[in-house]
């Protein structure tokens, strides 16, 4: 239990100098750019037509850097900013802080995510077992085969073969946007259904994404579990077939905790091209329209959500690892 | 394959616990159906420790799994009748009666080399797997058979019920393998390679601990293996195996001092050379053999072997008695082997 | 019999490669597909020199004899757009695998060859690199730099890519030293570099070339990607440029005019990727003889 919790505590930190040095590198991205963030807001307001000494004011609060300080000071009074989890103000949002433009774009990335990782997780982990069974029929080598491609395509263009798919030809599905825009959104039965019925192209696409890695990764594991040796042993000692498909079941599911880690890398990652593809308001799109608007503690703050998020299912996934491996949690 | 029911004359007057008569073993491949294990009759007689040794490839392994009728596919019995004393013909078994005879009568240890436990459940709690596997009404009753066992190989019972495989050496690991094939009372033991892998000292706690509990339970066990250090040490009989039928087959000291078939001898010589006068030592000249290169007709040993004769070729040589609790299958005289 | 196992031990490993291509039809469509496309990438700005034809009377237009795959927004033939974009987006792959093939080989062997604290600290940066979400970096990374052209494409998507392949060959390297391997050559006296140059990287070399080709998927993808987006300057044409046009430009999906403009990228990426994935299961049964064995 002393050696678990250390390791915990090892990855803890490891995360956290990870967050440190991914902070630290939009820290010195948005310092390297052209322009200053303050300036280009300041240059806003002058277009405006605000007064120069109140745009300048206003740009030094609206930037969150104040770029008279030496860059040494500014660093810090971001760091110290960050842990008090002030990811500075947004431009592109006049004035609105970045943690709550964040707060309001997150669930749009992480609802989709979560349901297609649920789905991918279900008929990629029952695919591998029957690719893993089925293995020198035709049929299981078909099952791998559609894991080894899914895994191959690029993520955009599985959104757009979808949207084409669903939407364009067969017109079974809506595209783009959260639901339907003359509803009005709340809790009511059209919205709700709306909301549904425009989640299922981008989730399908998440779920799609990531079905191959845990294909992939169940169809070796379960074909090394199957020809280890304490199989055959627990089979020579008349184990019951139910309980030997409960020793494989469980020792075959190791390995996928680590594609429980990539895979939320992945979908994090390609958040940003599939909700540009299906329009749809989360941390990807929000990066991406910041870079657009040159909002860049907009920018800085959703790159650094990701990579938290991706940071956090890494940890996670070692604790799970760790609950049911006992060399792990008892070394 | 034609079903011949062959009369071997076994030594009467002793009853018999376990007789493999005839078996032969066959494995699918690309190349057609080729035998592992040829026509091979061996009886394991109550109360003795039976070595069955051979090379790498001799199909001695296959046997003995053929013995608790699970050969791993694409292996399958082909022909041939195990009969184990109150279970009948193993080779018939199927379904729950299988079930209950592995690990029930028979007992089966693995190769020391081999995990033969599964890494995420403690010792305990795959002793009460088996336990359930096997319908035991009072699981009480079995932890205290288990907890004697163990600590009658010389372990603390305690602990290793509390234990995962990951925390224990080879040959503690090797001990519990004996426990969990002893613990439902097994009369017969069969061990596949008990000593591979471990250390010379563990090797003769093992060797120790399986002439023990052989003799308390009064126990028919075959032990499997290449290392005729082991069985010069342990058994009371000794079985050549060599693909086809078993070269030679007889008392353990008898066969080993006075080797009467070109194999036995063989094997004998190229062992001289950890134990004895290394110039002595030979090497086994050839390859061991091989699915693919044994041959079909005549003696299986015959490429190997420096006695061979025209008639080798053509004939396999019957396993027949030779002298009074020793048989051998061989063209060549047995005096002109001893020379 | 035993001649059958003599020859089956002199086989060339020519032989032995044609064997195990031919064995699945896959394969060999999925290395016809690689060298379709490669040929496509070499001689396709040979077949159309010059700027692109364009033919404002003719935008839009649905395939025909003209024009095989219709035409863009411009008039252009798509086809030729095809042809023509793929120099770039091979091109790009085939320089971001050399950077990650040379980052991954050597940190990987490094790493592995020399445990302990080198291992370590090179195994943290790794983690790193494979943590960071790759596409959203380089996204970040295009407001700094404009790396469009196929060279600083290629360059930002190896230096930022590594990661997988570091990994596999250094685990790799571990289970060479496993198997006593490094032992025996520092037994013959061999230095550091021949143990790693002539003997290690030999026999590492299927590895990373399974792992490369993995990551190459991954680096038609995420170049694509770039172009489809938008962030990066359209330097030339090819086929994310394609897609941007089509998708934003055209509204590909929701009104059918710009289908075939959109689509033809599409099943090229497509294709490339099964042609890859094709070809890696030969592969991956030449260096797994495990594999070989289980026919």
């Amino acid at each position: 239990m002393k050696g678990f919790l250390r390791r915990l505590l090892m990855k803890l930190i490891a995360g956290l100098v990870m967050v440190w040095v991914v902070a630290t590198f939009t820290f010195v991205l948005v310092h390297s750019l052209p322009g200053n963030p303050g300036d280009i807001e300041y240059d806003r307001l002058i277009m405006q037509g605000t007064p120069p000494e109140i745009a300048q004011a206003k740009a030094a609060v609206v930037a969150g850097f104040t770029s008279h300080e030496p860059l040494l000071q500014q660093y810090f009074g971001y760091l110290g900013q960050l842990l008090h989890g002030n990811l500075g103000v947004s431009i592109s949002y006049s004035g609105v802080p970045v943690a709550d433009v964040i707060a309001s774009a997150a669930p749009w990335t992480v609802l989709p995510v979560l349901s297609g990782l649920v789905v991918s997780f279900i008929i990629g982990v029952a695919g591998g077992v029957i690719a893993a069974v089925k293995r020198s029929t035709r049929w299981g080598g078909l099952l791998t085969l559609s894991g080894s491609l899914m895994a191959g395509i690029p993520s955009f263009v599985l959104a757009l073969l979808l949207a084409f798919l669903f939407h364009t030809l067969w017109q079974i599905l809506p595209y783009g946007d959260t639901s339907d825009v003359t509803l009005t959104p709340g809790f009511n039965g059209p919205y709700i259904g709306s909301v549904i019925t425009h989640a299922v192209l981008p989730v399908s696409t998440y779920a799609l994404l990531t079905y191959g890695g845990w294909l992939l990764t169940m169809k070796s594991s379960v074909v090394s579990v199957l020809g280890d040796d304490f199989i055959l042993a627990a089979e020579l000692r008349g184990i019951s077939p139910v309980t030997r498909m409960r020793y494989i079941a469980r020792n075959a599911i190791l390995p996928l905790f680590t594609v429980l880690a990539i895979s939320v890398g992945y979908m994090f990652g390609g958040s940003v091209l599939i909700e540009d593809i299906f329009d749809y308001p989360g941390l990807g799109n929000l990066l991406l329209h910041s870079i657009g608007r040159r909002d860049y503690p907009l920018m800085g703050g959703a790159f650094l959500l990701i990579t938290v998020a991706i940071i956090l299912a890494n940890i996670l996934a070692e604790l799970l690892y760790s609950v049911i491996d006992p060399r792990v949690r008892r070394a | 394959m034609t079903e011949t029911i062959q009369q071997t004359d076994r030594p009467v007057d002793q009853p018999v616990e376990v007789s493999v008569s005839d078996l032969t073993v066959v494995y699918r491949t690309d190349l057609g159906e080729l035998p592992a294990v040829s026509r091979a009759s061996i009886d394991l007689v109550p109360g003795q420790i039976t070595g069955l040794v051979g090379e790498s490839g001799s199909g001695k392994s296959t046997l003995a799994l053929a013995m608790l009728n699970a050969v791993p596919s694409p292996g399958r019995i082909s022909s041939g009748s195990i009969t184990v004393t109150g279970l009948g013909d193993v080779t018939k078994l199927a379904g729950r009666k299988l079930r209950h005879a592995r690990g029930g009568t028979l007992g089966y240890v693995f190769q020391a080399s081999q995990n033969s436990l599964n890494p995420l459940k403690t010792i305990g709690k795959q002793l009460l797997d088996l336990g359930r596997a096997h319908d035991v009404r009072d699981l009480r009753a079995l932890v205290r058979r288990a907890a004697q066992l163990i600590s009658e190989v010389g372990l603390d019972p305690d602990r290793v019920l509390d234990s995962y495989q990951h925390e224990l050496s080879g040959g503690m690991r090797q001990r519990i393998g004996i426990v969990l094939a002893l613990v439902l009372n097994a009369r017969v033991l069969i061990l596949d390679e008990p000593t591979t892998a471990l250390d010379v000292l563990s090797q003769a706690a093992v060797l120790d601990i399986v002439r023990r509990v052989h003799r308390d339970s009064g126990l028919t066990t075959l032990i499997v293996t290449h290392d005729l250090g082991v069985v010069s040490e342990i058994a009371d009989r000794l079985v050549v195996m060599y693909g086809g039928p078993n070269p030679e087959e007889g008392p353990a000291t008898a066969v080993l001092h006075e080797p009467s078939h070109p194999y036995t001898r063989a094997l004998i010589g190229a062992m001289a050379r950890i134990v004895g006068d290394i110039s002595a030592a030979r090497v086994l000249p050839g390859r061991p053999p091989d699915l693919t290169t044994v041959p079909r007709q005549g003696c299986v040993f015959r490429d190997r072997c420096p006695l061979a004769m025209p008639v080798c070729a053509e004939e396999e040589p019957e396993l027949v008695q030779w002298t009074p609790g020793r048989r051998r299958a061989c063209h060549v005289e047995p005096t002109g082997v001893l020379s | 019999m035993s001649t059958l196992a003599a020859a089956r031990a002199r086989r060339s490993p020519w032989r032995v490669t044609r064997r195990v291509l031919l064995r699945k039809p896959g394969r060999v469509i999925g290395l016809a597909i690689i060298v379709f496309f490669t040929l496509m990438a070499i001689a396709g700005p040979m077949l159309y020199p010059g700027q692109l034809a364009v033919d404002p009377d003719n935008i839009y237009a649905s395939p025909s004899g003209a024009h095989w795959l219709g035409t863009d927004f411009a008039g252009s033939d798509v086809l030729q757009e095809v042809i023509v974009g793929a120099r770039y987006v091979l091109l790009t792959a085939a320089i971001s695998a050399l950077v990650t093939a040379a980052l991954g080989t050597t940190i990987g062997l490094v790493a592995g060859y020399h445990r302990g604290f080198t291992d370590s600290s090179l195994m943290r940066v790794t983690d790193f690199v494979l943590t960071i979400p790759g596409f959203p970096l380089l996204v970040v990374l295009s407001t700094i730099w404009n790396f469009g052209r196929p060279l600083e494409m290629g360059l930002v998507l190896g230096v930022t890519g590594w990661g997988g392949v570091a990994r596999a060959v250094r685990s790799q390297t571990l289970s060479l030293r496993e198997r006593g391997f490094l032992e025996a050559a520092r037994g013959l006296g061999l230095s550091n570099t021949h143990i790693i140059v002539r003997e290690l990287l030999p026999n590492i070399a299927p590895y990373v070339a399974m792992n490369l080709l993995l990551s190459v998927i991954g680096f038609i993808g995420a170049e694509v990607a770039l172009f489809f987006l938008g962030v990066v300057p359209f330097t030339s044409s090819n086929w994310g440029v394609m897609l941007n046009e089509a998708v934003f430009a055209g509204g590909a999906i929701n009104s059918p005019q710009a289908l075939s403009y959109l689509l033809a990228p599409l099943v090229c990426i497509l294709l490339l990727t099964l042609g890859i994935v094709l070809f890696l299961d030969a592969i991956d049964e030449l260096f797994n003889p495990r594999l070989r064995e289980r026919s």
